[in-house]
């Protein structure tokens, strides 16, 4: 059986569905005997998807949009 | 997205730089429409100040104006695109004061001599929920981010954030595959080391209660 190193060093890959399926197999069969595994698989994930969801948050204030759509006017139309 | 959905929009877009290549200026225009909220939310995120993003965002915009005619279409048009931000953006980030670097050793996993985790690993990623949206949590995540070193940070902005693939982020930094699923992971579990601290503080002051 694969260790814990081995199993967390893989979780990316895991995640993002990137293992053979010999490896992965692997990975399932030590999280069944591994809680903390388990636990740290489970807290990895949601970290990064809480991450993404704050900083997906992101908008583009009115006032700063406004200041870009003049900009872009001055800036690429020609006067006159 | 789907895979023709993708390349469809593939070439879509690059046909409207081939518009503005020619001199059209209402495909400019679309371009930069399609472009400065991803322009400004990734300068934002790397930045956190409005009014560098609002900075970089227009440089950008007209770098792209100015120098469209140097784009030869090699890469992607938006991996050149997404080249010309974070170069605006380290400039930007040059003459600031720079937060002290946090070790990401410290935060990694660490093992016995058989390799068996030695950290006790609680649990809580049932008991985010109420926690989520509070302006608390907020901070603490936008802290969390801002503390990664600047080559897993900016790896983690454009792989988990930005959602591009793993060939994109590479073309985008010149790094290999391995590179950058490399930086990704260490970004990812320093994340989960830095807000563990936080949620599993929340877990037992619920716990007590």
């Amino acid at each position: 059986m694969i260790c814990c190193k081995e199993c967390l060093d893989l979780l990316s890959d895991y995640l993002d569905g990137e293992l053979e399926p010999k490896t992965c197999a692997s990975l399932e069969e030590h999280f069944q005997d591994c809680p903390p595994c388990i636990a740290f698989l489970n807290t990895f994930k949601t970290s990064t998807d809480i991450c993404r969801g704050t900083l997906n948050q992101v908008e583009i204030p009115e006032i700063v949009q406004a200041k870009l759509k003049e900009f872009i006017t001055e800036n690429t139309r020609k006067k006159g | 997205m789907s895979f023709t959905q993708d390349k469809e929009a593939k070439e879509a877009e690059e046909a409207l730089v081939r518009e503005f290549q020619a001199g059209n200026l209402e495909a400019y225009d679309k371009i930069a429409e399609l472009y400065q909220k991803k322009i400004y939310a990734l300068s934002f995120n790397l930045t956190r100040n409005q009014m560098d993003a609002q900075d970089v965002t227009q440089e950008v915009l007209l770098t792209l104006f100015k120098k469209v005619h140097t784009f030869q279409g090699k890469s992607a048009f938006s991996s050149w695109v997404y080249r010309i931000t974070l170069n605006a953006t380290y400039m930007k980030l040059r003459s600031k004061k720079k937060e002290p670097n946090v070790s990401l050793e410290d935060l990694l996993p660490s093992y016995n001599g058989a390799g068996f985790q030695q950290d006790k690993i609680q649990d809580w990623s049932e008991n985010t929920e109420s926690l989520v949206f509070t302006n608390e949590t907020k901070e603490v995540i936008q802290k969390a981010v801002d503390q990664l070193p600047e080559k897993e940070k900016v790896v983690f902005m454009l792989r988990d954030v930005e959602g591009l693939s793993t060939e994109k982020v590479s073309e985008i930094l010149d790094l290999t595959i391995p590179a950058v699923k490399s930086r990704l992971h260490r970004a990812r579990l320093f994340l989960r080391k830095k807000l563990s601290h936080y949620f599993e503080e929340y877990q037992s002051r619920r716990e007590k209660k």
